[in-house]
């Protein structure tokens, strides 16, 4: 489906703002993407994506979506983003990006047909690279 | 007698008996009676009691019949058969199939029907609380895992974050600025990760169900050295794997495995070896994998070696957490797998195990 993934614009979203400052400093070093939009919440995420549907240029081409969180955790934003207008999501990667070591977390990652890949905390600069050079 | 009433429920076709018995015990217990099989059973589900008493000669359906006909519908109460006529072999059916706690003989005896009913509620009451306190420990059980389980996350989440923050400095160049300070908070966040890791993988192999995946050891073998050797890449693998048969395990309890053993292998190096080398022969037959993980490192004092599986185990001289040869032991355990060790100068330490095939053709 996706191969490369274009770097203009990533979204990050992560209720833990240590995270959050982490990723965006290690993308930002490693010159991965123009431009770097934070959420600290999936709801966050939800509206900015609504909010910007008609507006391609400000979509990401991928986002780092982090598993759990309060209110609405990662697998509960992928339920909600599947009804979003093929517009937004035609365009967009999804990795998620999680400290998780549960079995059930990782198959279900692996299942969801908008996740290309499962990454871990901490973000590697390696695997983002390959990432966003082959989709996997 | 308890404070709690008794419920009995007494089962005969004459009419006689029925009134006999509820003159003899209503003072004692709570009696209901029924005149058929099918009034009984009319009763069982409309109360709850604790003790039934049922003649054997009854038109239509013995005693032990209707005993066997409610064995799965009503488990729990004790049952007590009143027989006419001492025919052996109806009691011996009796005993084999109808889960009976007692027979009397009648006419009965009021006294000695008396203390069977009451040994028969005490035997009722066992039974439940026995059952009721499986399924209070089952409960605290579960809990206490998912509790650990976690804790474990939530500690490991900020950990990550710190190790995160690590490769910033690397990767800012700032790892050497401050002395060794951040390579003494890099080791230390690593051995935090490491026991947090440990206890998620035995908690998990508490809890697990087994499951029953394909495994290709090539594959699974490769993937574990990658992980493995990831800090420490001087040691030299030689890897023969002899698959011929499809394989059908635990893969999450056989990752544990050999993830654990390939692990030490690699971490339990001489530091002055100039050729540190590991040997993993695996052989999967029809029946099992033999799996053989060999390497030349500091090797397993003798009087060791019966104690490496149990729990927080470690040897003075090595920093282990005294955790991973456990798991491997336990998470073979819940597989009905099975290790032997031995450790020499010449040969090295070798660690065979036996895993069954659970392939189901």
């Amino acid at each position: 489906m996706h191969n490369q993934i274009n770097n203009n614009m990533v979204m990050l979203i992560d209720d833990n703002e240590v995270d959050l400052k982490i990723n965006t400093k290690i993308i930002s070093i490693t010159r991965s993407f123009e431009r770097i939009h934070q959420c600290n919440s999936a709801e966050d995420a939800l509206s900015y994506l609504n909010k910007n549907a008609n507006n391609p240029s400000d979509l990401p081409s991928l986002i780092l979506l982090d598993i759990q969180m309060p209110d609405m955790n990662g697998f509960e934003f992928l339920e909600a983003y599947k009804s979003l207008p093929k517009s937004v999501t035609g365009h967009i990667s999804i990795a998620m990006l999680s400290s998780t070591l549960d079995f059930g977390d990782i198959q279900k990652a692996e299942a969801n047909v908008f996740v290309i890949k499962l990454l871990k905390k901490p973000l590697n600069p390696v695997e983002l690279k390959k990432l966003l050079t082959t989709g996997s | 007698m308890n404070v709690q009433t008794v419920r009995v429920l007494y089962i005969d076709d004459e009419e006689n008996n029925l009134l006999a018995f509820k003159a003899s015990f209503r003072r004692q217990y709570e009696i209901y009676t029924a005149i058929s099989a099918v009034d009984g059973l009319k009763i069982l589900q409309s109360v709850s009691v604790q003790v039934i008493i049922a003649d054997q000669k009854m038109p239509g359906i013995t005693g032990v019949e209707f005993f066997k006909s409610i064995s799965e519908t009503f488990p729990d109460p004790i049952r007590i058969l009143l027989t006419g006529y001492t025919d052996i072999e109806s009691l011996a059916d009796a005993i084999n199939h109808g889960d009976i706690y007692r027979y009397i003989t009648k006419p009965w005896n009021d006294l000695e029907l008396h203390n069977s009913i009451k040994n028969a509620y005490d035997a009722y009451k066992a039974k439940i609380d026995l059952r009721n306190k499986v399924a209070e420990l089952e409960k605290t059980n579960d809990e206490l895992n998912r509790f650990i389980y976690s804790i474990s996350h939530e500690l490991r989440a900020p950990l990550v974050s710190v190790i995160g923050i690590l490769n910033l400095v690397k990767m800012e160049n700032l790892y050497h600025s401050s002395g060794e300070y951040w390579g003494l908070i890099e080791t230390c966040s690593n051995k935090l990760d490491y026991y947090i890791q440990k206890t998620l993988q035995y908690y998990k192999n508490n809890k697990t169900v087994s499951d029953k995946t394909a495994i290709n050891f090539e594959k699974l073998i490769s993937e574990l050295i990658d992980v493995y050797s990831y800090s420490d890449r001087d040691t030299h693998f030689s890897i023969n794997i002899d698959q011929q048969e499809q394989f059908v395990g635990d893969s999450f309890r056989i990752e544990v495995i050999l993830g654990n053993l390939i692990s030490n292998a690699i971490k339990y190096q001489r530091d002055n070896e100039t050729y540190k080398k590991v040997s993993i022969d695996v052989k999967v037959n029809f029946q099992d994998a033999v799996i053989s993980i060999n390497d030349n490192g500091i090797g397993i004092l003798n009087e060791h070696l019966e104690k490496i599986f149990t729990q927080f185990f470690k040897s003075n001289n090595h920093h282990g957490s005294g955790l991973g040869l456990f798991i491997v032991k336990e998470a073979l355990n819940k597989i009905n797998g099975t290790i032997k060790v031995s450790s020499n100068e010449t040969d090295g330490t070798t660690f065979k195990i036996n895993i069954p095939n659970a392939q189901p053709n």
